[in-house]
């Protein structure tokens, strides 16, 4: 498990919202340049455990973060951090997809226009193309991009999010179940960008779909009730899981 | 006149004792077994009550306000015939509806056809009055127009009324007054307005939030006089001690100034609410997605949420002007009376609706155009706001389907 080189690792994080325990002393490794996939039964922690990892939940008031999370071996939570900084190395994709009611065009170059990444309006242009092929939404929209990024299907929009995302040049993708809006051809549009992102990213997926962990992720992790129950190969956890709960999931028994 | 207190308690005190006979009845006939029968005892008692009741008193209450305007000599009847026949109306409905009871009727859905007619009347009463009053603005300035001519009225520069004659009767100085101080007060009340919802909605704590935002519509709660007298006593002379008699702007303690500070305050609650509901309609995906893309707060706030909340603000903004527009007593108190177009904002001015107050208090004939002409004002002022009213609301109306 530690042959590859580790770019994120957890160790004994809990989250509190309020008095909730919502996550229990999780460790974990997730290697660079793989698909590692989170599932587990609904209310079980899974987002709350990803936006650990982007410290979005210093957005919530009622939620505490204690234990240590590293990405390169730097400590995210120290109070040099700046999470502002931190999120655009972090890029995430939510659950339901959410352009911002701006042009396709403004969408994308929004990060790279907060981070000051273009110089002049050509680097920005070149920004915008290469994050929408990235995205595999080039072709269908170059000649809209001034249109409204709402205006676009319901795939297209959660493509458009990940070029958005993608565009701030992130070394870490998390995705909060982003398929789950989508209907099944987009769903397989995205698990197929999803394939080709794992050589240039550490991509974190969450799903609730085991069909999708197991076609589209190289680990997974099995969470239940905030503990992490099982983690490992994608093929192992499937075929032979260790743990009771585990196995119960995957065959439909808990969930 | 009619009498409408005799007739009223007599149609009521049929209604009752049909309401009890009718529910007896109903128990009765199917001797105290009450599933035989297909509705309530008491439906059928309110079937009778309402069929005997709302005719009878519409008849009664339309008659006495056709009387009323129209001049007694209209009622062909003597006041005491009417009354009986109107009794006796509800006396026949009371019997009609009595005999039909029977267990078979279908109480509920007669009684409930009635509530419905009822709560309809009352929205129709509502709208027909809108109309009525516009019926009678319009027919007040038609005889305006016909004692004073359109173009002088709408394009003339000068507002010079004489009781005697040969006045001169121009909107535009008034609407000039109308149009500055409301300039002024939005100055002051948007970007106060919005940056207080902005605050409130994204910054604070949820327990300074529970306090601060009633706090502010407090304000709204403050009658416009008491704003107006503010404006008269303090303010004004304030601003006149302070500020502009010593850089030699003026000397008048009315001024356009005093009125629009004034009324800036009196609106940034207006706009801070409307505003505050539109930005926490903004969904909370879009700040996430902002700030999962490494944005700050205000970035955030500055590039997504405003921008996402804008066609409902700008109406929030209309809809704030139309009000601006419409304010009469911190005008009265702190504007002046002079009519005429200055750019000097230290300068006393009038507005449309100051003028209107005047030209109808006081002795007057509402036959010479000197009085009628607040109705053409009060028209012209009419058309304007309900013009901002629309825009206003379809531009939030059309906000709020973007997210649904
Ligand atoms: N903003 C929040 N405030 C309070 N409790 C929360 C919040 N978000 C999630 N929780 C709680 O944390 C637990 C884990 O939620 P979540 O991480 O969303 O689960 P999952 O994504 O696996 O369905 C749940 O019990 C949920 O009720
Ligand atoms: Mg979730």
């Amino acid at each position: 498990m530690t042959k590859l080189p580790i770019k994120i690792s957890a160790k004994n994080v809990d989250v509190f919202y309020g008095a909730a325990h919502a996550i229990k002393s999780v460790d974990v490794e997730i290697a660079d340049k793989m698909v590692t996939s989170f599932i587990g039964p609904s209310g079980c922690g899974k987002s709350t455990f990803l936006r650990c990892i982007n410290r979005m939940n210093d957005t919530i008031d009622v939620c505490r973060v204690t234990g240590d999370i590293m990405i390169d071996m730097e400590d995210i939570y120290d109070r040099r951090v700046d999470p502002v900084q931190l999120r655009a190395k972090v890029g995430m994709v939510f659950q339901k997809p959410n352009p911002f009611p701006k042009s396709i065009y403004d969408n994308v170059a929004y990060g790279p226009k907060i981070h000051g990444m273009a110089r002049n309006k050509l680097e920005l242009d070149e920004i915008v193309e290469k994050s929408l092929r990235r995205a595999a939404l080039w072709d269908e929209a170059k000649d809209r991009l001034q249109e409204p990024g709402t205006g676009l299907s319901g795939g297209q929009q959660q493509r458009l999010c990940i070029a958005r995302a993608v565009a701030t040049e992130p070394e870490v993708l998390l995705m909060d179940e982003p398929c789950s809006a989508l209907d099944p051809i987009a769903t397989a549009q995205i698990e197929q960008l999803i394939d080709e992102l794992r050589s240039s990213y550490c991509v974190v997926i969450v799903t609730h779909s085991m069909a999708q962990a197991s076609r589209v992720s190289d680990r997974t992790a099995f969470f239940h009730l905030g503990e992490l129950v099982e983690y490992g190969y994608t093929s192992h956890i499937f075929t032979n899981p260790s743990d009771k709960r585990t196995e119960s999931y995957i065959t439909g028994r808990i969930g | 006149m009619v009498s409408i207190s005799f007739p009223f308690s007599m149609i009521l005190l049929i209604a009752v004792i049909g309401y009890f006979a009718a529910r007896r009845k109903a128990i009765a006939m199917v001797k105290g077994n009450l599933r035989q029968l297909q509705a309530l005892p008491q439906a059928y008692g309110q079937t009778v009550f309402f069929t005997t009741f709302l005719p009878a008193t519409v008849i009664l209450l339309g008659w006495a306000f056709v009387v009323r305007i129209m001049g007694p000599s209209y009622a062909l009847i003597s006041d005491g015939l009417f009354q009986v026949l109107v009794i006796i109306t509800a006396a026949v409905g009371a019997a009609l509806s009595y005999l039909r009871v029977k267990p078979s009727q279908r109480a509920r859905a007669i009684s409930e056809r009635w509530i419905m007619g009822v709560l309809m009347a009352a929205s129709a009463l509502a709208i027909l009055t809108t109309i009525g009053i516009v019926i009678s603005m319009l027919s007040e300035s038609a005889i305006f127009f016909r004692q004073h001519s359109w173009s002088d009225f709408f394009f003339g520069t000068v507002w010079a009324p004489n009781f005697r004659g040969g006045s001169q009767l121009s909107i535009l100085p008034l609407l000039w007054g109308t149009l500055y101080i409301s300039f002024i007060s939005l100055i002051i009340a948007v970007p106060v307005g919005l940056y207080a919802a902005i605050y409130l909605s994204e910054y604070a704590s949820p327990s300074l939030r529970s306090v601060a935002k009633p706090a502010i519509e407090v304000l709204a709660g403050i009658p416009t006089i008491v704003y107006g007298l503010f404006a008269l006593i303090t303010v004004g002379p304030m601003l006149r001690d302070f500020f502009v008699q010593p850089l030699g702007l003026g000397s008048s303690s009315s001024s356009v100034m005093t009125a629009g500070l004034v009324m800036g305050v009196m609106l940034i609650p207006f706009v801070s609410s409307l505003s505050d509901d539109i930005i926490n309609a903004v969904p909370q995906a879009m700040r996430d997605g902002s700030l999962g893309l490494g944005a700050t707060k205000s970035e955030t706030i500055r590039q997504v949420v405003v921008p996402a909340a804008l066609p409902g603000i700008v109406g929030a903004v209309l809809l704030a002007a139309s009000r601006a527009i419409g304010e009469t007593m911190i005008v009265v108190l702190g504007a002046g009376a002079a009519a005429r177009f200055d750019l000097n904002p230290f300068e006393a001015m009038t507005t449309v609706t100051v003028k209107i107050v005047s030209q109808l208090t006081g002795d007057t004939d509402f036959a010479s155009p000197e009085t009628l002409v607040a109705f053409a004002l009060g028209l012209s002022l009419f058309v304007i706001t309900l013009g901002l009213n629309i825009v206003a609301l379809v531009i939030v109306r059309k906000y709020r389907e973007q997210y649904e």
